[in-house]
Order: structure tokens, then sequence, then C-alpha cells
């Protein structure tokens, strides 16, 4: 242990602690817009966090120097005040003072540790202003490098959470600033649209492309029957737009919110990841029985589908064929729920609300017009539908519990755990196990594939199957320590399970911020509390719709139907 | 393949054969075959005399080496001849054929291609006798001039790699470690920091693997050092890393060097190869079983590569910029492993060290600065070049005795240390020692030793901008303080520079430095404020007329002036005006352009001391233009616009005390602005200095007269023979006018202070020359000597040979090139026969019955700077000789006479309304506007300045006046008075070819002719040669659309 003093208070922390971590144990916030410890990032770069300690000359970046016995630290002297305050000055001097109008109001870092240095005057030349042009050519992404502070977040998520190697400072000096390398945007380059880059941005410098317009102008056609599914991380996130504690449930308070928006249908996604259990289980049993490229890689995470195409496209027939259930959602909803309503299917609307920037690339797809039309027509992060509510005055706290629609709105709790890390290895060996065994798992809850670890690994006996061994990542970068393993021919997994974002979809591009694994957890938490607790059903074989869906229309897993509307195939793209 | 080397004998050996197949030749050209040599025409040179050498069937007896840099690149291309050591400068092929027949072959070196003492044009031949070498002492640089630097075995002929043999088979780490830290060495790289220490820390360090790294990223502007190293003795870097991988057990080395440095490169990779065929680098170390060998990074030429964790971020394949410390590379440094950086020339002074001994190396420089230090030193110097001396030399000493002083005669201003990173030191610092402490304390650093020299005309709030700006440029953009910290300096000092600066801007860049400082991730950041710190703490005038007069004082700042000369002119005359429409013969015109702002032009056309002409640009390309000359040409040779009595139309009653230019100026300005103003002179008539102090052969009376005729005639009341104090009292003449201007000059010599200076046969100059002007009887002793060195000096002992004088003797205490007087009046004074005996001081008067009769002198030399960038003198002892003379003028200063103006009033005294005078007693302080501590009293000329030029007086009265009428006008809620001029056309007539072409020299009196009477020496152009003079303008004033 070290002893040490910060603002004449005696604090005893382990070597190796920084100051600002010290600082913290002792009750003394430090403010930082750079340093981010959960992904390993504190490059010293912006400067904010600085403090005074005996021993040197100049100040020092908190967040990196580390303690060291003795050491006197002041946090808050007048000389660390004022160089915040003229550090603060700095960085606003650059940036367009447009925070009333900014994406990022009210969820900026930069407003808020500007607000907390107290800087008061930008007393520098404001004039040669740096332009950078702003890149929206993609669907999911908007980055506009004149709000960009250089703090290096992105670049470290992108390099070595997602391990995509994307984004990097360009030019020197003054114009200094990240961008995609080799001059590309984000919509001609290897980005998986991931969106972790915008959940670190301390500013509004990468956001997501607001689509709440299209929505509203939907909404306000009379002649559009609009139809609205929501992922399963949903329900777990959004009441945090709303100052409620992370991990609150709110299903029904979301479902009455989004009626009251004005939906037409409000149905949810988590039925149709019942159907993908159903399909990709189907499809795994006959790999499994064919020896024929195994092992089968999940395919809801739309990042992670990106990712394969562009660095491991020799990977692309692991890939279950399945679409993701958003994606199954937009094709059923304008055929089989056209047809039962009777309703034009060129009428139908469908938005979906995502946890996630990558699904905004994914139901622009070109494959994804099975149904005859553009299958989702927009997708809303959890943010974009937080803004919407915001707008329309509904305060989700407030609100009665609502119920779905029919007939694409009920669901198991096998579909709510997609929204976590192994949640959907977990629902799939649940129905595997009874399709080839004929009976339940003893214990449905696989305590192996959950939790916040990189990489997760399972092997669960299924009769004659035998053990079936699973592996399940989260994050790009583990991803991609498991690719090289399966590249290599070094495992025997025969179903691996891959989220592109830490923590599975409740830790997705789409998030409420500000986002820290911790409410990940607690997401994640309140999810399988929805299948342990809520529902009373916990595997998609057993959800009554999902037969009926089978009766009605689909006939048979794998059959022609799903094959022409639940199924895709994948591009290899160049790096 | 070479044998591989593994015993002293052997490198012992390889020595001897070396030194061996020098001696076989009777004679070695070594000719400087370094970048800058090689770009004034070396390989010519050494390509001519290898044709000579063969053409003469030489080849066993004479050959020619091309060496490394021997430092005096501004006398380049030069040769020195071994064995006799005979140095030559500026050659060029043709003179090949005359060295090879005289001195080759004739035995009779060649002395016109030899270095000339700028002092006495005396030829030295040997360069050991040349300041710039002999005041150096060569360690680092010990092999230059001396061996080929591609040749290993030139290296080793110098003792080279013995130190490595000793370090690898004698000494253990720890003991390799303790020499280095016995020797006191210090990062010769910018910060400093004990080398030893370092190297201690790192070994101390455990780890598998660890690195030596060497830093040979130079990218100060004006910074050579490390690259000649490379270039010439690369052999010495190699051999110090080898010694410190062994001091810290490494294995791999690293060279990371800018792309920039070809040579740098190829040398470096030679010696590389050299060394490993020869078993010095590589497996198994001369038989030792120590590994080591080095890899050479090439960088892209970024500034911030230079800071150590950015260079080894670079190494690793990384963008280039820095990491925080902790942890510190000797803990973690390049891939995280234990690594020791040092710069190429502390890894060059490693073999040195240990083959002599760390305490030897010791002995040399300060307390806490120990060894050599090579410094590029830079702009404007005579002897451009690299120069090692021991720690602890002033900057003075190696400026202007190994440097030999500013070039062009220019007067010094300032040296910037230490590259942008560094600051400026302004001449109050000639005699600061260059020891890392004692800089850091001016303000600046010793960096890897930079020396830009900056003369009168740079003007240091461009200079802040230029550093400024590189820092900002070379910013990596990681950190904000430094990201847009510097950017956002650079902006506001570009705005000073524009004019466009606000008086709180100075605070502003004050507190924004601080911060920048404090604040930045690493050295480049925390340091790049300094330039500017340093200017605003050294040369806070200069922003200050930047932002309140909106000039530029140097002329560099060219959205501040029209032209350079307008800009330097005191009283800002419209030189290229009148110079153009001399050009187009509109001489009347011309004068009333004259007349706008001058009173006195055909005064100033004589004897201003032209300012204007040390700025002009045509001295760029040939020399400066005759500016006075013109000037007088057209008070010469045209009317004068006729005066107009001007009416009164302000009741204020306006007295000016003193009737010399300053206060006639004044007067002329305040009538012109419509008040009654009334001169008051002490003396019969009006002119004061003009007329008493300067000699009628440099100003007619007749000229004089006139002018101030020009201004009594507008209605301008001159009062004579009132002395203030005397015949009226300062109280009475304040109650009876509503504005007075005290312009009454220094009227009164300063006394040496010796004992007998009553005597007779002792007068002052100001004292003889009025006395003379006045008529009073005044004679010249036969022996005369005058003391001292301005141009009062040279008017009374022209003056005295005028009287009669059988000899004139001016004594003067320092050298000719420290006298203020003009060149061309001393060199007028030895032409009519004056003599002047420098580095001497009175110390005696000796008298004989009340009258003088001698002087005892004492003999001086040369001690530290004074402010002025000039050496002082010091008393020899035991120097002391006798001058027999019968009469002594004095003339080192001038004194006002205060006294009588302010009876009651003494330094201390400074109560409200009265004159707050300046310590010492002589001059009155003013405000930045001319007004003095007492309510309605304004003043200016030399009772404010001390003796100063003529346009000074003139300009003082004129900015007076100004200030004044403002202040009366400003008590009646009146807008300030706006001249209201008539409209001149300037013609624009520009050559579009401009030919080498010098000045037109006026004609002169011969010296014969001058002989003994007050006739006017100067005649003034004739005909067209103004016309002629005037085409040489090259019209600053013209803005060339861009």
């Amino acid at each position: 242990m070290v002893a040490l003093t910060i603002d004449n208070l005696a604090v005893e922390v382990p070597e190796g602690t920084t100051i600002l971590e010290a600082a913290g144990s002792a009750g003394i916030h430090i403010p930082t817009l750079c340093a981010l410890p959960e992904i390993h990032h504190n490059p010293g770069a912006c400067r904010i966090c600085m403090v005074e300690i005996d021993r040197a000359r100049t100040l020092v970046a908190a967040c990196v120097y580390p303690v060291a016995n003795g050491m006197k630290v002041k946090t808050n002297s007048r000389r660390v005040r004022e160089a915040r305050q003229r550090v603060m000055e700095f960085l606003l001097s650059d940036h367009p003072q447009d925070c009333n109008i900014c994406q990022k109001h009210g969820n900026c870092e930069l407003q808020q540790v500007a607000g907390q240095v107290g800087t008061r005057d930008i007393t520098v030349p404001r004039t040669d202003f740096t332009v950078h042009d702003i890149d929206d050519r993609s669907e999911a992404l908007v980055r506009d490098g004149s709000k960009c502070i250089n703090c290096l977040r992105c670049v470290t998520v992108c390099d070595n959470v997602q391990g995509v190697h994307l984004l990097t400072p360009e030019a020197r000096g003054f114009s200094s600033r990240v961008v995609p390398a080799m001059g590309h945007s984000l919509d001609d380059s290897a980005c998986t649209f991931c969106g972790q880059c915008a959940v670190v941005c301390p500013t509004g410098a990468i956001v997501e492309k607001d689509h709440t317009g299209l929505v509203w102008a939907a909404l306000e056609d009379p002649s559009k029957h609009v139809v609205v599914q929501e992922a399963p991380a949903i329900r777990a996130q959004l009441g945090e737009e709303f100052g409620l504690p992370p991990g609150t449930l709110v299903t029904g308070r979301m479902i009455t919110a989004l009626r009251r928006l004005g939906f037409d249908r409000v149905f949810d996604t988590n039925f149709t990841a019942d159907l993908t259990i159903i399909e990709e289980g189907h499809e795994l049993l006959e790999r499994v029985k064919t020896g024929r490229a195994l092992p089968m890689i999940t395919s809801c995470s739309p990042g992670w589908i990106k990712f394969v195409e562009h660095f491991y496209p020799e990977l692309l027939p692991n890939l279950s064929t399945c679409k993701s259930p958003q994606q199954m959602f937009g094709a059923l909803a304008k055929t089989y729920y056209a047809e039962k309503e009777g309703i034009d299917p060129a009428d139908i609307f469908v938005v979906s609300v995502m946890p996630c920037t990558a699904k905004k690339y994914e139901a622009s797809r070109p494959e994804m017009n099975d149904s005859g039309f553009r299958d989702v027509d927009v997708v809303l992060t959890t943010r974009e539908l937080g803004r919407m509510l915001r707008q329309a005055g509904i305060d989700l706290k407030d609100l009665p519990d609502g119920d779905y629609d029919a007939p694409m709105g009920e669901y198991s709790g096998a579909g709510t755990i997609f929204g976590a890390t192994g949640g959907v290895m977990e629902a799939a060996l649940r129905t595997v196990y009874a399709v080839v065994t004929g009976k339940n798992l003893p214990d449905l809850n696989i305590g192996a594939v959950r939790g916040l670890d990189g990489i997760k690994q399972a092997g669960i006996g299924i009769g004659e199957l035998g053990e079936v061994r699973a592996a399940v990542a989260h994050g790009l970068g583990n991803a991609r320590t498991v690719m090289d393993q399966v590249a290599a021919g070094q495992t025997d997994y025969h179903f691996v399970e891959i989220m592109a974002c830490p923590g599975g979809c409740v830790g997705g591009g789409g998030q409420p911020l500000p986002a820290t694994n911790e409410k990940r957890r607690l997401r994640a938490d309140a999810l399988y509390r929805d299948d342990g607790e809520v529902q009373h059903l916990r595997q998609s074989h057993e959800n009554p719709s999902i037969k009926t869906l089978y009766d009605e229309f689909l006939k048979e897993p794998l059959g022609e139907k799903s094959h022409h509307l639940l199924h895709t195939h994948y591009t290899a793209r160049e790096v | 393949m070479d044998e591989k080397i593994t015993s002293l004998e052997a490198l012992q050996a390889i020595a001897r054969q070396a030194g061996e197949d020098h001696r076989k030749y009777r004679l070695r050209l070594m000719v400087c075959g370094s970048n800058d040599c090689h770009l004034t025409g070396s390989n010519e040179i050494i390509d001519a005399f290898q044709e000579q050498i063969r053409g003469r069937n030489l080849e066993d007896q004479v050959q020619v080496v091309a060496t490394g840099c021997i430092g005096s690149c501004s006398m380049g291309p030069v040769m020195t001849v071994w064995p006799e050591d005979i140095f030559y400068m500026k050659l060029r092929p043709e003179d090949v054929v005359e060295l090879m027949d005289s001195h080759v072959e004739g035995g009779h070196p060649v002395e016109r291609l030899m270095y000339h003492d700028p002092a006495t044009g005396q030829a030295i031949a040997h360069s050991a006798d040349i300041p710039f070498f002999a005041r150096q002492h060569p360690i680092v640089l010990g092999n230059k001039g001396i061996i080929d630097p591609e040749s290993i075995r030139d290296y080793i002929g110098q003792n080279g790699y013995q130190a490595l043999y000793k370090s690898l088979v004698a000494l253990s780490p720890p003991e390799i470690i303790a020499e280095i830290k016995t020797s006191g060495l210090r990062g010769r790289g910018g910060g400093g920091f004990p080398t030893g220490v370092k190297w201690e820390f790192c070994a101390n360090t455990k780890s598998d693997v660890k690195y030596v790294l060497c830093n040979a990223d130079e990218g100060d502007p004006g910074a050579f050092m490390d690259r000649r190293i490379m270039e010439d003795d690369p052999h010495a870097i190699l051999e110090g890393m080898i010694i410190g991988a062994k001091a810290i057990n490494a294995s791999q080395g690293y060279i990371y060097c800018r792309a920039e440095y070809p040579l740098a490169l190829e040398r470096l990779y030679a010696a590389l190869d050299q060394a490993r065929s020869m078993g010095l680098l590589g497996k198994n170390i001369m038989g030792t079983g120590f590994d080591f060998d080095i890899e050479i990074y090439k960088g892209a030429g970024a500034f911030v590569c230079g800071e150590e964790t950015a260079l080894m971020t670079s190494i690793e394949g990384k963008r280039g910029t820095p990491r925080p410390r902790p942890p510190f590379p000797a803990v973690s440094g390049l891939w995280g492993k234990p690594s020791i950086l040092n710069n190429v020339e502390t890894w060059a002074s490693v073999p040195r060290i240990l083959f002599g001994g760390g305490e030897a190396y010791a002995e040399i420089g300060t307390e806490s600065s120990k060894g050599t230090k090579v410094f590029a030193v830079t702009g404007s110097i005579n002897n451009i070049g690299l120069v090692e001396v021991p720690m602890g030399t002033s900057i003075g000493e190696i400026i202007f005795d190994i440097g030999g002083g500013v070039s062009g005669g220019k007067q010094f201003k300032a040296a910037q240390l230490g590259g942008p990173s560094g600051g400026c030191v302004p001449a109050e610092y000639l005699n600061l020692h260059t020891d890392y402490e004692a800089i850091v304390k001016a303000g600046a650093i010793m960096g890897s030793g930079g020396m830009i020299v900056m003369d009168e005309d740079t003007c240091m709030v461009d200079m802040a901008r230029y550093f400024m700006d590189f820092c900002q440029d070379e910013s990596c953009g990681k950190c904000t303080p430094c990201r847009v910290g510097t950017k956002r300096m650079l902006q506001i000092v570009e705005n000073i520079c524009k004019g466009e600066g606000r008086p709180e801007d100075l605070d502003l860049l004050e507190s924004l430095s601080h911060t920048i400082n404090d604040a930045s991730l690493c050295g480049l950041g925390q340091t790049a404020p300094n330039p500017v710190l340093s200017t605003l703490k050294y040369f806070m005038d200069e922003y200050r007329a930047h932002i309140e007069d909106k000039k530029c004082p140097a002329g560099v700042c060219a959205d501040l002036f029209e032209s350079p000369c307008q800009n330097a002119c005191p009283v800002e005359m419209d030189i290229p005006g009148y110079i153009a429409l001399i050009r187009a013969g509109r001489l009347e015109d011309a004068y009333k352009v004259l007349k706008r702002t001058n009173p006195f032009p055909s005064v100033c056309g004589r004897v201003c001391g032209h300012p204007c002409q040390n700025k002009c640009r045509r001295s760029q390309l040939d020399e400066e233009l005759a500016i006075k000359n013109l000037k007088r040409f057209i008070t010469d040779h045209a009317s004068p616009p006729r005066p107009e009595p001007v009416p009164v139309v302000h009741p204020e009653k306006i007295a000016v005390i003193g009737a010399g230019p300053a206060g006639m100026t004044a007067a002329l300005e305040m009538k012109k602005r419509g008040y009654a103003v009334t001169v008051y002179e002490a003396l019969p008539e009006a002119g004061g200095m003009l007329r008493w102090g300067i000699p009628e052969y440099r100003l007619p009376r007749d000229i004089l007269s006139r002018e101030i005729r020009e201004i009594l005639d507008t209605g301008v009341a001159l009062k004579t023979n009132i002395k203030i104090g005397v015949d009226v009292s300062f109280d009475d003449l304040k109650a009876n006018h509503d504005a007075v201007y005290i312009g009454m000059g220094a009227q009164k010599s300063a006394p040496l202070g010796l004992i007998n200076e009553d005597a007779a046969g002792i007068i002052g100059a100001v004292e003889f020359l009025r006395d003379y002007t006045m008529g009073r009887n005044v004679r010249a002793g036969k022996r005369v000597a005058v003391i001292g060195g301005g141009n009062s000096a040279i008017d009374a002992a022209r003056t005295a040979l005028r009287l009669g004088a059988e000899s004139v003797t001016i004594l003067y205490r320092r050298e000719r090139k420290d006298m203020p007087a003009l060149e061309a009046e001393v060199k007028a004074a030895e032409e009519e026969g004056v003599a002047i005996d420098f580095l001497v001081a009175p110390l005696e008067i000796l008298v004989s019955d009340g009258s003088i009769k001698g002087l005892k002198l004492q003999r001086m030399r040369l001690g530290d700077f004074d402010a002025s960038g000039r050496r002082r003198p010091k008393a020899i002892e035991d120097s002391s000789f006798e001058l027999e003379i019968d009469m002594l003028i004095p003339a080192i200063g001038q004194q006002a006479e205060l006294d009588l103006l302010f009876p009651a009033t003494r330094i201390d005294d400074r109560t409200k309304d009265t004159i707050t005078i300046h310590a010492g007693g002589n001059t009155i302080a003013v405000n930045r506007d001319y007004s003095t501590d007492h309510a309605g009293v304004w003043a200016g000329g030399d009772i404010v300045t001390g003796p100063a030029m003529v346009i000074d007086a003139i300009a003082a009265g004129r900015k007076a006046a100004i200030s004044m009428d403002r202040a009366l006008r400003a008590s009646k809620g009146e807008q300030p008075w706006h001249e209201t001029e008539d409209r001149i056309e300037i013609p624009v007539e520009v050559d579009e070819e401009v030919e080498e072409q010098f000045q037109i020299r006026i004609r002169e009196l011969p010296p014969a002719e001058r002989g003994r009477n007050f006739r006017e020496v100067e005649l003034g152009y004739e005909g067209n040669m103004a016309a002629l003079e005037a085409r040489r303008c090259l019209r600053c004033d013209v803005k060339t659309e861009e």
C-alpha cells in the first residue's frame, strides 16, 4: 500500500493506483475528458485532470500519474483551478458554441466538465476556427470533426476493445483530428457501425444518425399503418432516459408510451427472437448432423456480420444463415401480418427500436427486401426513442403498463435474454436440448455463458448428439481472438455466439449515456429477471404465437418460406 | 573481409599504420568536405587539386583529403595544409594553380587566401592563431579536419575504439557508470540530465531486454551540431553507444535520425558496416563475448520526435506522439523495456571521457556544467559555424571573440539560445556563462546548443512570432494546451505584428504562457511559450510600440509602415516621396514634403545621424541610399515654401524655454495650431547646439539662420538673452503662460572628475565650441588632447586644429569600433591630421603654475561586456604614462543646468507639481505624452534624453506640441487638430531591372584645402548626381498587388 495526502487528506491505496483513482477513493472527483479506465484509456491528453504534486515542476495529469509514498497532492489549488479553466477555454475556443442545438445537449461531457471547472469567458482569439467536413454518408453514424476534442477514446475503443483499428489522429497541431485512416469516410471503410465510438465520445463528434424525423413523418401520415418492434434490451434501458435506475424493467410502460406516440401496433422483437431460435436451432442440428461448416456462428449482431465480411471472409460459411430477429420481424410484418390483417404491405411502415447503431445499417442492406419492400423502414436507437418521447411530453416514469398487440407481441424469456451476451446461446441450447431429447434441460439457467467475461465456454451433453461445445464472445476484440483460433482450426466448438458490443445488446452503440460496465451488468440482470421471474414461458418453442406462425404461414423450420423470408447470405468485403 | 580486432595491440597497430600512411606524404591538403563547403564549391577544388597533383606527378608526395566540417562555415570552402597547419579560406578553383605553384611546390604559402585580422588587416597563417579556432576547445569535435570521416582507420588512428576496449575488458558496468558520473557529463540534447545517473537508473532496472538509443532527430532551426558529428565522426557515436550498452547490459541499439540528413545516414551506415566487419559491433565484440548491434531508424522529420517518448513511440511504428511520464524510459521505454536515450553529442563525448578519464573531463567547465559544449552559431554574425568551447564560456566571447561579432557592423540586440524551446537574452547578458543553470535563470535554455544572433534590425515581436509559429506547426496535437494554446498565442502575436494588438494582450500572453508551460504533456509544449516569455521580459518596449504606437521600431512588421526608412525616421519624413520627386525633377514639391514634418531639412541634410539609411533595403543589394545627401540637394537647389503668418485663434499663451531644435520645433507646431508662442533663449541667438555646438565647416550659419527665420516668420516670438532662473524665475514664467515647454538642452560639459580640473588650459568641448562661435577670445593650445569618442570630441578636435593647434590627439578608452561618433566624421578628422589613441584613460591632470602641462594616462584593456554590447574598458596595472599637453578638452558627455530652473528641486523631491528628475539628476522624466509631473509643463530634447541626434530633438518638439495641443483642447472639450496639407502626388516610377550601383558620392573639399579654415567640407550633389542617386531607390513604399 502507498500512503499519501490528497488535499491534506491522508489516503492509502494499492501501489500502481493513479492519483485520479486515489482521489476518487477519498471522495474527491477530479474531472477529466479523456481518461476512461474501463477501456484502459489514459493518454494524458486533455489535461483537464491536472493536479499539483510536491515533486514536479509542472502540473501532472492525475489520470496517468501513479501515487507514491509521501506524495502531497493538491487537486484544488488556485494554480490547478486556473489551469483547468484555461485548458477548458482552449477547448471551447475551437469548439462550435452550438450546444443548444447539438444532439449531445444535456449528455455532453464537455458541457458538464466546462461547468464543473467554471470557465466563464473565452479570452483567446476565436477566429481561425477549424472547419472539418461532416461525414454523414453512412446510414448509422455521423462524424463532425469540429466537435472532436482529440480525447482519443474512440481510437482506443476501436483499436483495443473492438479490434477494428479504423480511427487515427490525422494531421498535426491545431488541425489534428481523429478520422478514419487513409482518407476514408465511415461509409466506405471497414467500420462495423457498432457505435462504441459514439458511446465513449465525450462530445457530439460521433453520434448516431438521427432518424426521428422519418418516424414523425410516418406517424403523421394517415395512409401509413405504422408498427413498431423493440429489441430485447430496450425494456431494460429505456428507463434510464427518464432517470430511472439502470436495470429497471419498463416493458409495460414502454408499450403505453409507444402507443401514445401514435404507433398503430406495438409488437416485440422478442417474438422474432424466439423465431430465430427455432430456425437457428434447427440449422445447428442440421449442421451438426452433416458436419457442415462447424462451428456455426450466430448472426444476430449486424456489427459482427460486417466485421466478419471485412476481416474473416473465409469464415462466412460458418455464419448462421438466419437473419437477425429485427429483419425477420420486418419480413414477416410485410407478409404474414399484412396478409393476416388484410393491409397492403406498401402501406405498412416498420419502425424498430434498437440498442444498436449497426441495426440502422443492417436495415439498409440491399438484401433486406425479401418482403418485396424494404423490410424495416426506420431504426431508432434507445436514445432516439427517448428524445421522441421527451418531445411528445411523455414521461415514461408516470405511465401505466400496457400490453403488446397480437400476433407479433408474444414472447418467451428465451427471447428476452437475447439482449445480454450469452443469451442467444442459452436460448438456443434450451430449445435444441428439447428438440433432440424431447425433454427440458434439467436447469434452464446456463450460468457458464452468462456474465461479462470476454470469452465464455460451455459444453452440454445433448442426448444422441453427445456434448455440444459452445463459445460466447462479446466485443469485437474478443471475437477476433476466438475467430483467429477458429480460422486456425484450434477449436472444436459446435456453436459460437458473437455480439459486437461489450456486454451484448445491453452495451450497444445506441444505449443510454453515459455507459459503464456496471450499468451493462444491471441491464443484463434485468433481462435475466424477465426470463426467470416475469415470463411464465422460458423456451422459444413454447411460444404459442410462434406455433401459430408456423401453422398458419411458415409451415416448418427451414422450410421454403423460411428460406425465402428468414434466411440471408453474406458478402466478402475488403478491409 | 577485414580481420577482427580482438586486442588493444591490434588497435594500436592500426593506429600506428594510419600515422605512417599519413607521414608518407610531404603535404596533406585537408579540404573541408562538409555540406556548407560543398555548397560553396569544395568538390571542384578537390578535383582541381587532384588534377594538378596528377599532372605534376606529385601523387606520392601530396594527398588531398575531404575532411569533416571544421566549423568555420562562413569562410568556406576552407583548407588546412598539414603538417604545417596553414589555413586557407574562401577558395575558388582558379586559386588552385597558384597554391600548387607557390605553396606546394614553391614552399611559399599564399597570403592573400589566408585569414586576415579584421582589426589590423594582417594575414594569419596558422589556424591555431586565428581567434575563431584558437579560443575553442575541441573534444567532441576533436577529430575535425584531421580525419577522413569515411575511414575507420583514420578514426582508430586518433585512438578510436580504445575506450571501448577498456570498457569491455578492464571495467565493470558499475565502473563505466562511475567514470561517466565522475566526468559530470550531462545530456547535451536539452534537458541537461546527468548522464551517469540516467545510466545507473536503467542499469538497476531488472529486465532481460534493454535498449540503447541515440537521438539524432535534430530539428531546431539553425542547429546542425548533431548532423556534423554524424557526418564527420560517426564512429565516435557508435563507440559511445557500445560503451553505454555494456554499462546497462543492452544488446540492441537504435539511432533515430531524420531522413533529411542523407549524408549523415550514408556515413552512419558505412561506419556500422566497417565496425561490424572489424568485430567492433555485432556478436562477440572484440572477442569479449559481448553482443550488441545498432539499427538506424529513419524519422520523417517531425520536431516532436526529438522528445524521448515520442521518439520511442515512433520507432515502435506508431504515430510519433509523446507518452506521459512516469514511467520513465529507464524503467519502461522502447517497447516497454528499460532504455537509455542520449543525443548524438552526448554519445560522442562518451569515448573521450572513458579514454581520458572522467576526472580530466570534469576539470573543464563550471561547477555544475562540466566539459565542453558545441554551439551552432548563426544569424547576424560574421563567423557562422560550429563552435566548441568549455562550458562557462560567456556568450559574449562566443559571439564577439570567436564569432567575430555582429555582421554588417550592426548593433547586437539579442541571442536566441536553445532553439524554439529556448529564449532570447539581450545585450545585458553578454557576460552570461554557458552553464545549464545560469542560462535557465536568464530565461533561456542550453538546449542542444543553438545560438542565433540577432542585430538591431530584428523585431523581437516578429522573432517571437516566428518561433511560436514553428512550435504550433510542430505540435503533434495530442494535448490541449499545446494543440490549441500555441495556436492562440500565435494568433495574438500575429495580431500585434499587424498592429491589431490590444493592451490586455500582454498580460494574456504571459498568462497563456504559464498555463501552456504548466499543463502540456511533453517538453515541446512546456517550452513552446519561452520565446514569447523571454521577449516579453526583455523587450516589452517593442511590444508596447507595436500595440500602443502601432510602430515596429526595427522596421520588420510590414503592416505597420510604408517603408523602412520612413519608419526609422523619428519624424517619419516621407523619404520615398521626396526621393521620387527628385527623380521626377519636382524639387519645389519635394521641399514641401520635407517641411511637412521637419522645419530643419537643410540642417538635417548636413548633420543628421540618418537612422533611415541604416534601414535602407538597398543595402542588401549593394549599398544604402544617400538619403541625407538627397535631402540636402533639395534644400540647396529649390526655394523653400514661403512661410505664412498664422493667426492666433486660441486664448492660451505658450512659453518655450530654449531656442534649439526641440524648442523651435515645438514653438512652430504650436504656432501652426493657432497659439501665441514665445521662445525664451539664454544666448544672443536662436539655434541651440546647432549654432553653438556644431562647427561651421559642418553646418554653415546662414543655412541655420534661414530655417530659424522661416519659423519666426509664422509669428513665433523670440526673446533672446533671457535665462530662465536668472533673468526670470521659472515660477513667474509658468504663472504668465498656460503651458510651458522645456527644451533647453544639455549645455555643460560633464566633468572628468579629476583633481585640478579647474586649471587653466582645460575647457569642456561644449564650452570650447560655443565660446569660439560666440566670437569670444578662444585660442587653441599647441598640443591639444581631447578626451572622448563622440561627435563633440571630433568637432572639438577638428576645431582646435583649425584654430592653430600643432597637434591634436583624441584619447579614447575603448576601441575604434566602439566610438559613438559617425564613422565619416572620424575619418575626416584623421584625414585632417587628428591623431586618435585608443584604449587609454586619464589618471591625473598634471599642472604647473595653475596651468595644465600634461596628463598621466593609463592603458586599458577590454573586459566584460556592458549593456550596450561593448566591452567595458579595464585599467591595465602599471601601464601609466605621461603625455605632455598644454590644452585639454574633455568631451565625455553633457549636462543640463537643471538647478537653475528648479533651485528647490532635489532628486528625491517628487511631490506634486514638481519635476521628476532621473536618477543622476541630469535629465527630466516625462510621461508617454511628453508631459512632466508638473501640471502644464512639457519637456523634450537633450534635457529629457541626454545628448542625442538633432532629428531626435526635432521629433521630441513635434510630438510634445501635438500632445500639448491635444491636452489643451481636451480641457475645453474640443476635438484634436488635424493638419490640412496640400496633396502632392508622388510619382510611381520604378526601374524594372535593378542593377548593382553603389552610392553616388558627394563632392567634398579635399583635406589639403580644408586646412585651417571653417569652410564647409561637404559640398553636396550637383547637376544630375542627385537624380541618379534617386533612381537607386527601390520604392519599398509602393505595395504591389498580390
